[in-house]
């Protein structure tokens, strides 16, 4: 039996070519989609699952309440670790410190790299489970020994067998490798872990660190746990929330709340608003998995509008059948196994679509996701997800179909009554009110992306190269360097900064001023930055004076943004005093000698924040920020850097970044999500097409006499064509007034979540009405003009 | 065989109510052959589907070899008529996308016989009908005559104990629409009970009863007691 069905399944779809190629190309295009979706989503829920402990793996975190708004962050102080051990070290199997991961220059002979990486404590490879692949497990037991990720361990000793060779770290003090391990993957929140160095080592190497030993308030670490096995999460943190509070009067007006951030959810709900975890990464999971199954559903419809449009054809069949003795059953049955066919042929062709587009895929997306074959799993989903996507677009035609009543079908007096259009009409209505409230949505993102980046940003970005300095071996030369820099020619300024120009790295708290609220608790951003900051980055002084070699006090000067003198409530700002407020070791208090333009340095959503840019005295600068010469190429003029820089710095890697593309990098989340939904768009809006291609063209075949009779009569091309396409074209237009308020709605939500964002246009709107109902009409057009230029002779005589 | 008393059957169009067959009392014992003749629109069609259970009268009773059938929902009305009818059409009603074999062979498969019986069975009778030549062809690769000749291999295959013909030869030209009769005659003489609706004076010839239909009413019925004599 069933054999026959897909017999006749298989004549019946040889025999329409046409109507096959868009059934089954509609069809094979909305899976193609829905699986690629399928895995992105996959490989977003399985996220760090390379640590098979992660249900028992956090990281601690702390809230803080500055003036009512509370932070939260991953940020804590080196107290709260021996508070930890000692007071509740029977929660936790491992407890580990960490610094955060940061790029240090690594170096074995001639040889030499820089790569980010941590120092951490001794228990992290085993709280890691790191695949130890040469050397010891136990990699962090001697202080002056480095565990090396497998591709560092490659890129830097080659074919040489690395253990117990010895790195310089930093140009300034060596290591011994004592393990190799194998990389993180990619889609692991350790993927930029390449080397791992003991944290003794790093207590000993930087003075701060050792004097915060006892120091509440320097948040300024990282510490990483698993708990006991016979604990969970949320007992743990119960228990450890008022550590702080309990231990440290200082910082205890800033209520800090110390709590277990489980790894499960650091990739997809790691954002927090007020203290509250809000979701994160998780919205884009949802709103991808809702685009796939729209997608998927408009492929369907095609499936269902086209096999009932044609039920006449197939009327003929289901009466035979009846009167030879088939049941009802037995003849849905025969259809929805006729869907199964199609949809069959369709994920081959899906199949073939992802593995084609999977690496243009993965480049849009960022992501290294493989095709599956070998995966068992995989193929048992997808024979699910055929399964139902034939009972999803079969369905319906197999009820329709297999109702109709033998006597009326084979005497051929069957005429589909005057509403059996109405569900096909209400399946395209559906189908492109899901389109049109695509193209308005990803018309706002794209808008809302644009003002963000066409936002000003306070400084001149174009021409300004940023190269890193992270290590000892620079300080004490900047004057030097600044001097060859500018006579080479290549350079028209330079100074140094102890933060990227698009990154905030320093918060400070803890300063009085005069007119200084009572209980007013501060939050400045805090960079140190070298005289020529202001001028090498274009930043315009709007108040006072710039720093000035000049006069030796400015050592003791800085500047601060417009934001920060609003933040201050300082009408006068200039000639004003920061004084450090710490009891026991207060620095020298701080000049206001001028306020600066604010400049972007966060996210270019966000208001910017308060920051003040102080004199370095310590060369505590981690970047160069070069002004090129606008009269040289960009090119030579770096080619002329590097040759400078690596004449003072031979063992030093030359490394550099054009401000412009960092500052860029801050949109690419958002144009990613743009640039996936477009395509996505796209394809929906061919989907529909594509059905009402089939449409029309089973339109037209039907009434090919009603035409012909028509064109006898004296109607133009033009009349035939307007009765065929106004039918259509008024469907499209209900469905723009249904999508019109719904993509309102949503996405007035969405842009609200930026602070700084678009306002919704009437024209955005009108646009997509307009774009849909062209598109419409060619497609529409294509089918009608055939139908209305035919010979009426021929079209009567099939009769 | 068949015993129909008192019979309605009316159509409803929004208010138009029409009544299709008024008071039809007709009996059909097996193995007869019978003509149901009369005018467009008389109520023929109509009767002939109620006879082969393709649909319900509204009133009144038909009995079908000791069953009755007015008031079966669609699903028994199927399972009765399994095996039991056969139906061959003016426009033959061959499902295009399946060979001459295969149509032939379509009851068998929802009688749930298996395959090397229903091999048998549809050879022997595309022989007897003499298109055992075209097995592999479709229908639209025929002659009219062939495809009626299927048809009617496809009504018969199953030996059903009833055959209705709904103007069978209505689309022959005369030469194959004899032969078509001739074939049901032997069908006849073989112990099928047939009956017919046709327009046609030669074909009602063949039967051995005339049922005359006027306005959805039996208005008379003769004997034809000369069979074959027009030939």
């Amino acid at each position: 039996m069933i054999k026959n069905y897909f017999k006749i399944a298989w004549r019946n779809l040889i025999k329409n070519k046409g109507y096959s190629a868009i059934n089954i190309g509609g069809l094979a295009l909305g899976m193609a989609v829905t699986l690629m979706i399928g895995l992105w989503v996959n490989d977003e829920l399985s996220f760090n699952n390379y640590f098979k402990n992660q249900d028992k793996i956090a990281q601690v975190y702390q809230s803080q309440t500055f003036n009512g708004n509370t932070g939260t962050g991953p940020a804590i102080p080196r107290p709260l670790e021996k508070a930890l051990r000692d007071g509740y070290g029977d929660n936790f199997k491992h407890l580990i410190m960490s610094s955060w991961t940061s790029d240090h220059y690594l170096k074995y002979g001639e040889k030499s790299l820089s790569r980010p990486g941590n120092y951490m404590q001794r228990q992290a490879p085993e709280l890691f489970e790191l695949d130890i692949l040469k050397g010891e497990k136990d990699g962090l037991r001697e202080i002056n020994s480095i565990m090396l990720s497998e591709s560092t361990a490659e890129a830097l000793f080659g074919n040489e067998d690395p253990i117990g060779k010895t790195v310089k770290v930093r140009n300034e003090f060596d290591l011994n490798v004592s393990s190799v391990y194998k990389d993180f993957p990619y889609s692991s929140s350790f993927s930029e872990t390449n080397f791992i160095i003991p944290w003794e080592k790093y207590l000993i190497e930087n003075e701060w660190i050792k004097n915060a030993e006892d120091s509440w308030g320097n948040n300024s670490f990282q510490m990483f746990v698993q708990i006991a096995d016979n604990t969970f999460m949320d007992t743990v943190t119960e228990t450890i929330r008022n550590v702080k509070k309990d231990l440290n009067e200082d910082t205890a007006e800033f209520n800090p709340q110390i709590f277990l951030f489980p790894m499960e959810d650091w990739h997809l709900r790691g954002s927090f608003e007020n203290g509250k975890q809000t979701g994160g990464r998780i919205k884009y999971v949802w709103l991808f998995g809702i685009i796939g199954a729209f997608v998927l559903l408009l492929a369907c419809i095609n499936f269902m509008n086209l096999s009932t449009a044609r039920s006449e054809k197939r009327s003929k069949e289901v009466g035979i059948r009846k009167s030879i003795g088939s049941q009802r059953g037995q003849l849905i049955y025969q259809f929805l196994s006729e869907s199964f066919l199609v949809v069959l042929l369709a994920f081959v062709i899906s199949v073939c679509i992802l593995f084609l587009s999977l690496n243009g895929f993965n480049d849009l997306a960022r992501k290294e996701i493989e095709f599956p074959w070998g995966n068992g799993l995989f193929w048992l989903i997808s024979l699910g997800f055929i399964l139902f996507t034939s009972l999803l677009a079969g369905s319906y035609p197999a009820l329709y179909l297999s109702s109709f009543k033998p006597v009326e079908v084979l005497k051929g007096t069957f005429k589909a009554g005057k509403y059996s259009g109405l569900p096909r009409k209400i399946l395209v209505v559906f189908q492109f009110t899901v389109s049109v409230a695509f193209i308005i949505g990803t018309v706002i993102v794209m808008q809302q992306i644009n003002y963000a980046k066409n936002r000003p940003v306070g400084y001149d970005k174009e021409g300004l190269i940023q190269v890193p300095t992270f290590s000892e071996d620079f300080s004490g030369k900047t004057d030097l360097m600044r001097t060859e820099f500018l006579s080479s020619g290549a350079v028209v300024q330079m100074s140094t900064s102890s933060s990227p120009t698009t990154r905030i790295w320093s918060n400070r708290s803890g300063f009085t001023w005069e007119g200084k609220p009572e209980g007013f608790q501060e939050d400045l951003a805090w960079t140190e930055v070298s005289p020529e900051y202001a001028k090498s980055l274009n930043l315009k002084i709007v108040e006072g004076r710039d720093f000035s070699r000049e006069f030796a006090t400015d050592s003791l000067g800085v500047l601060i943004n417009e934001t920060a003198k609003k933040y201050l409530g300082l009408e006068n700002p200039i000639g004003m005093l920061l004084k450090d407020d710490d009891e026991e070791d207060p620095g020298p208090p701080l000049k206001i000698i001028g306020v600066v333009e604010d400049m972007i340095a966060q996210s270019p959503y966000e208001p910017v924040k308060q920051a003040v840019y102080v004199y370095d005295r310590h060369d505590n600068f981690s970047y160069y920020n070069l002004r090129l010469n606008p009269n040289g190429s960009a090119s030579e003029n770096v080619a002329t850097i590097e040759r400078v820089f690596t004449e003072h710095f031979p063992d030093i890697p030359f490394e550099y970044q054009f401000v412009d593309d960092q500052y860029g990098e801050k949109f690419a989340s958002e144009e990613r999500i743009g640039n996936l939904s477009s395509i996505f768009t796209a394809l929906a809006i061919l989907i529909s097409c594509l059905g009402l291609f089939g449409l029309t063209s089973f339109v037209a075949e039907q009434r090919t006499k009603e035409i012909g009779v028509r064109k006898v009569l004296g109607a133009s091309v033009f009349n035939v064509w307007n009765m065929l396409s106004k039918d259509f074209l008024r469907l499209v237009i209900i469905s723009c007034f249904i999508a019109m308020p719904i993509s309102y709605y949503i996405m007035n939500g969405w842009v609200q979540e930026y602070p700084y964002h678009i306002n919704l246009k009437w024209w955005v709107f009108l646009l997509a009405m307009f774009g849909a109902m062209l598109v419409t009409v060619v497609t529409v057009s294509f089918q009608a003009i055939k139908a209305a230029k035919s010979n009426p002779i021929k079209s009567l005589r099939t009769e | 065989m068949i015993q129909i008393q008192n019979l309605k059957k009316s159509f409803r169009t929004e208010e138009v109510e029409t009544l299709a067959l008024n008071n039809v009392n007709l009996k059909v014992e097996e193995g007869e052959f019978v003509a149901i003749m009369g005018p467009s629109g008389c109520g023929k069609s109509t009767l002939l589907n109620i006879i082969g259970m393709l649909d319900n009268p509204t009133e009144g009773s038909y009995n079908f070899a000791g069953h009755e059938v007015a008031g079966l929902k669609e699903s028994q009305r199927t399972q009765l008529r399994k095996g039991n009818l056969g139906f061959v059409f003016q426009s033959f009603n061959l499902i295009d996308e399946l060979t001459v074999y295969e149509n032939v062979e379509l009851p068998l498969i929802y009688l749930k016989m298996n395959k090397s019986e229903r091999r048998e069975k549809v050879m022997k009778v595309l022989e007897r009908m003499k298109i055992a030549h075209r097995e592999k062809h479709f229908p639209q690769q025929l002659s009219g005559g062939q495809q009626q000749r299927v048809a009617i291999s496809r009504a018969v295959v199953t030996n059903p104990k009833l055959i209705l013909a709904d103007e069978p030869t209505g689309n022959l030209d005369s030469k194959n629409g004899i032969e078509v009769m001739n074939l049901l005659t032997e069908l006849n003489q073989e112990g099928t009970t047939i009956v017919m609706v046709t327009h046609s004076d030669r074909d009602s010839h063949y039967a051995h009863r005339v049922v005359n239909l006027f306005d959805g009413q039996i208005v008379t019925e003769s004997k034809n007691r000369e069979i074959g004599a027009m030939i």
